[in-house]
């Protein structure tokens, strides 16, 4: 009892001395403002690019394999690019030959993508991507469908002039009506909109669903050059649940080199593509950021516990006669230690506390200017609050033990 | 001060200088993204040890016994914690049982309060 009526006593006294010094108060805060508003901020645009980008690469699929030309791996200087360059790409034969062949896939599907300019009356959107793809395409990618609906496999098959537009596209076309029924004019074709993909935002790596037209490539052959190298056609194959990536890579190679009729001793002349290849880049990016964010906003906020460390000795030289009277009347070393110290843990926590507020607030406007929700996520909350927390104890404590330890007699003498 | 200050053995300066310095530079590593990606608490858990580290230095400092009790204490806490996340360093463990051995020999000359 008499513990925690002293523990109360001393954060009443501490308030005080906080509130009798505003001015002084603040601008020693301020250093952990800057901080923990650094650290934060860092974080969390690090998190958030970190969250966009595997909610896009996850849209690609995790359990896809891509049959492409050119591998996703690579670059820089020594990138052998002569060997890929006279590669042949994958054409549609290529697909029937996996799907007819491939044990472990659940589903695979041929694309290409290409820009044109889409129509609807007098209103036209230059360099809108067309995704021409074979029929089993929704099971390969993840997308949704919020109005209408997808191919059926007769139009697929026999080609029928069908798509499925973007949300963005579906707005800017048929500003006040629903686009489905509709027919726009993709390179000067007729296409009857049967679907409105669902609204998905930017995505990090580009090619978001909302500005898109998707058709039957059987369709598309007579639009374009579904072969054009410039096009990167592709052969996407979702493995069936239980296939890893690795197990499913391993059989396609095995089919497409006996596509091909490579020898044993030939290099494949083609890619296997994953999601993981990219997300693998990206992680390093971010761990880089990362790491960056951790130094500079680990060491300002060292500097803004010096800053408090400072301000709490003069505070105890400036009240060394006032501890010297309550130690006379008999308070213990560690009620004049806890005063001092939640002195500065005030300090300290409210600094975090406006650096959190700062950064909440820029979050809710960067996120509407970015394009992509960047959220001051809970772990760095609990980051922040305990930061401050501890960089407060140890800022106050040498300056609290310091005031503990005085001599009431030579504390009261001092002036 | 009150009371006649104990003289620190100039060991037991060593360590707490070596201490000072490792606390110094060990600080921003509560940050650490690998940490994070621990778990929400990681970094919590790692800053509590980090400041119990520091202020078992201090008591230290003032060959205060409560100083070598705090530093085992946070020792233990922190060495069950890297167990736990198969994160142990020998060398860390080295460096710590090293300071052990040169704050036990001084302990029982050691100031009993606050």
């Amino acid at each position: 009892m008499v513990f925690w009526s002293l523990f109360k006593e001393s954060i009443v006294f501490a308030l005080q001395a906080l509130v009798s010094n505003k001015l002084r108060s603040i601008l020693s805060l301020l250093g952990i403002t800057i901080g923990i508003f650094a650290v934060i901020m860092v974080f969390t645009i690090v998190d958030s690019l970190e969250q966009n980008l595997r909610k896009s690469v996850q849209s690609l699929g995790d359990d896809v394999v891509f049959i492409q030309k050119w591998p996703w791996e690579g670059g820089g200087p020594d990138y052998p690019w002569w060997k890929y360059l006279n590669r042949p790409v994958p054409d549609y034969k290529e697909l029937n030959y996996v799907l007819e062949n491939c044990d472990g896939a659940q589903s695979a599907a041929f694309m290409v993508a290409g820009n044109a300019t889409v129509k609807y009356k007098s209103s036209s959107i230059e360099n809108v991507t067309v995704i021409c793809a074979s029929h089993q395409y929704d099971r390969v990618k993840n997308f949704e469908i919020a109005e209408g609906r997808y191919f059926t496999e007769i139009e697929s098959a026999s080609g029928r002039p069908v798509g499925v537009i973007g949300d963005v596209l579906a707005k800017a076309l048929f500003p006040n009506q629903s686009a489905i029924g509709q027919t726009i004019k993709v390179r000067g074709a007729k296409v009857l909109v049967i679907g409105v993909f669902k609204k998905e935002g930017e995505s990090i790596l580009g090619g978001s669903p909302d500005t898109q037209v998707l058709i039957p490539v059987n369709y598309a052959r007579s639009l374009i050059d579904i072969n054009d190298d410039n096009l990167d056609p592709q052969i996407m194959v979702r493995a069936k649940p239980g296939i890893s990536n690795d197990e499913l890579i391993s059989e396609l190679t095995g089919l497409m080199r006996s596509r091909r009729r490579l020898s044993p001793l030939e290099e494949p002349d083609f890619a296997l593509n994953q999601t993981s290849i990219i997300s693998n880049v990206f992680d390093d990016l971010f761990n880089v950021v990362g790491i960056a964010g951790w130094i500079i906003g680990g060491f300002s906020i060292l500097v803004g516990g010096f800053g408090i460390a400072n301000i709490m000795f003069v505070s105890v030289k400036e009240r060394t006669n006032i501890i010297g009277i309550q130690k006379s009347l008999g308070a213990k070393n560690y009620f004049i230690l806890m005063q001092f110290l939640f002195e500065s843990v005030f300090l300290s926590v409210i600094g975090g506390f406006i650096g959190l507020l700062i950064v909440y607030l820029l979050t809710l406007v960067a996120g509407d200017s970015a394009g992509m929700a960047i959220q001051l996520s809970r772990s760095n909350v609990i980051l922040g609050f305990t930061i401050s927390i501890l960089i407060g104890v140890v800022s106050g404590f040498v300056p609290a033990y310091g005031a503990s330890q005085l001599d009431p007699v030579e504390a009261i003498r001092s002036s | 001060m009150q009371g006649a200050a104990i003289k620190r053995p100039v060991l037991i300066t060593i360590v707490c200088i070596l201490g000072f310095t490792w606390i110094v530079f060990s600080f921003p590593g509560v940050f650490a993204p690998s940490l994070k990606k621990l778990g929400d608490w990681y970094p919590a858990l790692f800053g509590i040890l980090v400041a119990t580290s520091f202020i078992s230095y201090i008591g230290l400092w003032h060959m205060k016994r409560w100083g070598v009790q705090l530093f085992l204490i946070s020792f233990f806490v922190k060495e069950t914690l890297l167990v736990l996340i198969n994160d142990v360093s020998y060398a860390g463990i080295f460096f710590s049982a090293f300071f052990i051995c040169s704050m036990l020999p001084f302990y029982k000359r050691m100031d009993v309060n606050l």
